[in-house]
Formats: structure tokens, C-alpha cells, sequence
């Protein structure tokens, strides 16, 4: 287990402040939040890169706020891979072990088998770092990263450099290596579905400030702040005071005292006819945005445009045009007070 | 068919390279043509022209290792850590580059002469350094070490932080990160500063004659021969210096632009 009690920061113009994280052993953490916040400076904070000016970290209630990133057991992976590029693939695996004084065991021989396999890297081992993928590059600092058996694996930005193609096979044999090896993870992104996909808890990040951790239910659909709920991509967060009408529709009038709703857009649901649904209403299509895999739908409704998502085939169903006059609506718990 | 109009760009460029070439080789080739492989001989079996030109090689070769003690780690330093008058100290590492030579040489003279307190100090321990090689070996230092500082800094700018962060991760030391990681990936760099530091150091005239005529390098010796006897006694050695100073120039750079050995790529 990590623990990370009111640490703080100071770098230039920027500073981490108070942080307090509890991750547990095995669980596999995402920190979320938009470029510049900090995620990174957090991240090397913990790998003991980045002097604290104030604060503890404890690894299983062992206090390491004093000791050499050498000594943390703590290995981290960054976006650009940081392959050192005068060593073949096989010695940037085996580039940790130099630095055991049991780098003969037998445990770490397995390590390099288990990884070069379940990395599926073994035609690439002589190779030097110029002549990989990125996708290739990232399993080789994955494999280099776990090799040595740490406690805590860093991952910042894993993903964010790959094409859509090999991210979602990186994504997934993330997950794979996780669910095999168990190795507390806490990985950095500015992808909310990254997060979906991959994390046990949250942690949502803004302005060296966390401001709110909890599972992905907790977090996505339960935001403690406007900054969450956008992050996070509740597209429909809706101002009470503004919208009196709306307001007076699911009942929160005066007396009330969130100043936010939020609705998701995968909970809304649109209709040619009534639905039993807890809160329905009538909207007319303002916009359809094919986006692929999925198409945005845009509902004029109480003056205010509302996002829906519904896959191509559902819109097809519907025959869902621009100007068309729907029912739409959502289930009363996933109406989000925020 | 297409016909390829001629890119006046790249023909001016040429031809200003064609011009550069012919400036710099010609001079140094013509030299050749100036004296007689007779004569050529004679100077070699001359006691005080090979003496000269060992001792210039020497100082050389004691000022690049100098500079590689002292300059690497400061460029280091410079290259990894942010600090309230960088910019400063990077000007103050330029400024014996922008010196003229002779300033160079009387900047220095009132340092290290006994009526400095630091050349009083030396001569109170029985160090001579006036007229002393060591008096070359300082010279040659301040005008060439900041080509190494430079070349260094470079290097180590190119080398990622992330690296180096990777590696202390993994179990590696300050010292064992610098050594396995960030030097073996600026080596090249460095031994091309090492290269120019050599060379600019073995060109050293002005700054050399100021604090030690004596013992004669060989661009005192060939002044010398020249203000005394004229060019038939001074292109000898200058051609002999030429030679040794192209040999070791290129066998070097061989050395530094291999990029391929060493998987380097």
C-alpha cells in the first residue's frame, strides 16, 4: 500500500498542494486531469525525483520521503518511452538487474521470459530502440519497468503518443499485465477513457490540487464539482438559477441547495414516443455529429442544448433527422447534483 | 519531357562553399610549394624545431585533459540545473573566446606574475610559473577550455532528463546514471569539443608568448625563424606542424563521427 500524506511542492510559479493519496496494494490508481496540472511533478514526487518541501510517503507504512529514487523500489514509465538508445532492446529489459546483488536469481531469469512473452517482444530483443514502433517502444519500457520487481509502477501518459490502433492494444495488454502481475499501478492521463477502461479508483487533479478520488461509479457519475463533471464528460450541467424552468421540472426549486445538475450523455434516452422513464420531455434535433463509433446528438430542449450519444444503428431505428421533434429523457438516478 | 529548372539557391550556396574551400585549402597547400623536401628533412633532424613541436603537442594534449577534468562536470552543471544568473556564467565561460589573444595573455600575466599576491603565493612555494610550461599549459587552457564547456553542455542538453530519471529508478546511482547512461550517449560530442579544444589550444600564440617565450612551442618558434631568417627557415617547421596537426585532426574526427560503432545510432 502507498500512502501520500500532505505533500507539497514548490516549482517556480507552480506548486503541488497537500496531497493526500491512500492507494491500495494491487490496485491499479489513474490520475486524471488536463495538461499542466501537475500529474507529472506528482508522479516523480512519489518516485523520489522531486524533493518535497514538505509531506511524507509511506510504502507499506515504511516512511521513504528521505530515501534515493534507487532505493524506492519504484519504477516509472514515461510518455516518449525514454529508451536509452545505445542499448539493444534486451539490455534496456535487463538494464535494472545490474544493480541487484541478486541478479543471478532465478526469479529475475522468469521475470524476462514471463515479460518478453505476455509483452509478445521476443522478435524484436536485438533490436536497437530507433528501429521500434512506438507501440513496440512502450511494451520494451513496460517490460524494463516491471523486470525488477517493484512495488509501485509509475505509468505517465502511456498511452497519449500511440495511434488509436495500437492504444487500444497497449490499453488492453496493460490491463492483461495487471490482472497477471498485480503490481500496484498509478498511472497519469488526460483521457477520462483511459480511466474507464483501466482503473480501479480515480483521482482527479486540478491546479497541483486533487479535488476528488473515488471509484469510476463515484467519480463519472457522482462529480463533487463543475471541474469534475466537465472532466469527466458529463456534457449536460445545467445552472439551477439559470434554468428555473427545468428546474421546476425535476423539482428543484428554491430550498435546494445544489447550484449544479449534470446528466450524462450515454443516460439519456430518445424516443419517437413517451417513455416510462422517471423524467422525460420534448426536445427537437438541433444536431447530429457522427463521430464514428458513436454519433452525438444535440436535443433543443428548455432552452438549453442537450448532448445525447446513441450508436449509428439506434440513430438509423429512430430515423433521427435535424428539426425532428423527439421525447427524450433520463432515469431519475442519473440526475447528477453537483 | 519536363525540363528541371536550375535552383539558384542551391548554385549560390555552392559556389559559396567552392569559394570557402579554396580559402582555406589554398593557403595551406601553397605552403607545401614554399620549401624543399631538403629542407623539410633538416628541420626534423633539428633538436629545437622537434623539441618545440613535442612540447606544443604535450601542452595540447595536458590542456584537453584539463579541460576534460574540469569543464564535464561543470558542463553538467550548467546543462541540467536552472539558477538566478545562468546566463551569466555561461557569458563569463564565452569571454576568453571573445578576447583577443594578447589581452588573453596580460589578463593572465597579472594573475600569475609575482607582483599578483597568487604569483607571489607560487613563488613563495618555489613555483616558477612565468616562462614555465606550466605557464604554456594555463595559457593554452583559458582560451580553449570554454570549447569543451560548450560542446559538453550541448551534449548533455540532447541527453533526456527522462533517462536519466528512468534509470535511478531501476537501481542506478548519480554516478553509475552519469557513466552508463548520459556519458556514453555524449561521448561523441564531448570528443569533438576535446577535438577543437586540442586544436585551438596547439594554435595558441598570442596568450603563450606573453607569459613564456621560453621554452618555445612550435608557433613561437616559427615567429621566431620568421622575424629572424625569413619564410625559407619558417615554412619548414609551419609544414611539419601541418602534417602532425592534420594526422592527429583527422584520425579524431574519424573516432567522433563514427555513429554506427558502438550501436549508437
Amino acid at each position: 500500500m502507498i500512502k501520500v500524506e500532505n505533500l507539497c511542492l514548490q516549482l517556480g510559479s507552480f506548486s503541488l498542494k497537500n496531497i493526500n493519496l491512500a492507494i491500495k496494494q494491487g490496485e491499479f490508481f489513474v490520475l486524471l486531469g488536463p495538461t499542466g496540472t501537475g500529474k507529472t511533478v506528482l508522479l516523480e514526487s512519489i518516485a523520489g525525483l522531486k524533493k518535497l518541501q514538505k509531506g511524507h510517503i509511506f510504502i507499506n507504512d515504511e516512511d521513504i520521503t528521505n530515501k534515493g529514487p534507487e532505493e524506492r523500489k519504484i519504477s516509472i514509465c514515461y510518455q516518449d518511452c525514454a529508451l536509452f538508445p545505445h542499448m539493444r532492446v534486451k539490455d534496456n529489459i535487463k538494464y535494472g538487474l545490474r544493480f541487484k546483488a541478486d541478479k543471478h536469481d532465478a526469479t529475475y531469469r522468469h521475470n524476462y521470459d514471463m515479460l518478453v512473452q505476455l509483452l509478445k517482444i521476443e522478435h524484436i530483443l536485438d533490436r536497437y530502440p530507433v528501429f521500434l514502433s512506438g507501440g513496440e517502444k512502450q511494451r520494451v519500457a513496460l517490460a524494463r519497468a516491471l523486470i525488477v520487481d517493484p512495488d509501485i509502477l509509475l505509468l505517465d501518459e502511456p498511452l497519449s503518443a500511440l495511434d488509436a490502433g495500437i492504444k487500444e492494444t497497449i490499453e488492453t495488454e496493460l490491463k492483461n499485465l495487471h490482472i497477471a502481475l498485480k503490481t500496484t499501478t498509478i498511472m497519469v492521463t488526460h483521457d477520462f477513457r483511459e480511466a474507464y477502461y483501466l482503473a480501479d479508483r480515480v483521482g482527479i487533479i486540478k491546479d497541483g490540487c486533487i479535488v476528488q478520488t473515488g471509484t469510476i461509479d463515484e467519480v463519472f457519475q457522482r462529480p463533487q464539482s463543475h471541474f469534475v463533471a466537465e472532466f469527466v464528460g458529463m456534457k449536460n450541467i445545467i445552472k439551477i438559477a439559470d434554468n428555473s424552468k427545468f428546474a421546476a421540472m425535476i423539482n428543484a426549486g428554491e430550498g435546494v441547495s445544489t447550484e449544479y445538475f449534470g446528466v450524462r450523455p450515454e443516460n439519456i434516452v430518445i424516443s419517437n414516443e413517451k417513455m416510462e422513464l422517471g423524467k422525460w420531455f420534448i426536445g427537437i434535433i438541433q444536431d447530429i455529429r457522427n463521430n464514428g463509433v458513436y454519433m452525438v446528438i444535440e436535443i433543443q430542449s428548455f432552452d438549453i442544448g442537450w448532448k445525447a450519444i446513441l450508436t449509428p444503428n439506434r440513430v438509423f431505428e429512430l430515423k433521427l433527422y435535424v428539426g425532428k421533434s423527439i421525447y427524450w429523457g433520463f432515469d431519475a438516478q442519473h440526475l447528477c447534483a453537483i | 519531357m519536363l525540363k528541371k529548372k536550375p535552383e539558384i539557391f542551391f548554385i549560390v550556396s555552392f559556389l559559396a562553399g567552392i569559394i570557402i574551400l579554396f580559402f582555406v585549402m589554398y593557403p595551406i597547400i601553397n605552403t607545401f610549394f614554399w620549401t624543399k623536401p631538403g629542407f623539410i628533412l633538416e628541420a626534423l633532424k633539428d633538436k629545437d624545431v622537434m623539441r618545440s613541436i613535442y612540447l606544443s603537442i604535450g601542452a595540447a594534449t595536458l590542456t584537453t585533459f584539463i579541460s576534460f577534468v574540469l569543464g564535464v562536470p561543470f558542463a553538467y552543471f550548467l546543462a541540467r540545473k536552472e539558477f538566478k544568473g545562468k546566463s551569466l556564467v555561461e557569458s563569463i565561460v564565452d569571454i576568453p573566446v571573445v578576447l583577443p589573444h594578447t589581452v588573453a595573455g596580460i589578463c593572465l600575466l597579472t594573475v600569475i606574475s609575482p607582483r599578483c599576491w597568487l604569483g607571489k603565493c607560487l613563488e613563495d612555494f618555489g613555483l616558477e610559473v612565468l616562462g614555465s610550461v606550466a605557464a604554456i599549459v594555463i595559457a593554452m587552457t583559458f582560451v580553449s577550455m570554454p570549447f569543451l564547456i560548450n560542446a559538453a553542455r550541448e551534449a548533455f542538453i540532447w541527453v533526456s532528463p527522462r533517462m536519466e530519471n528512468v534509470s535511478r529508478t531501476l537501481g542506478a546511482n548519480h554516478w553509475q546514471t552519469f557513466f552508463l547512461i548520459t556519458f556514453c550517449l555524449s561521448w561523441r560530442d564531448i570528443l569533438s569539443g576535446m577535438i577543437l579544444t586540442w586544436a585551438r589550444a596547439i594554435s595558441e600564440f598570442g596568450a603563450v608568448i606573453i607569459l613564456a617565450y621560453h621554452p618555445m612551442i612550435a608557433p613561437t618558434l616559427i615567429y621566431e625563424r620568421f622575424s629572424a631568417y625569413g619564410m625559407m627557415y619558417a615554412v619548414p617547421v609551419a609544414v611539419i606542424l601541418i602534417v602532425l596537426c592534420l594526422i592527429i585532426f583527422i584520425c579524431l574526427r574519424l573516432l567522433a563521427s563514427d555513429h554506427m560503432k558502438g550501436g549508437a545510432a
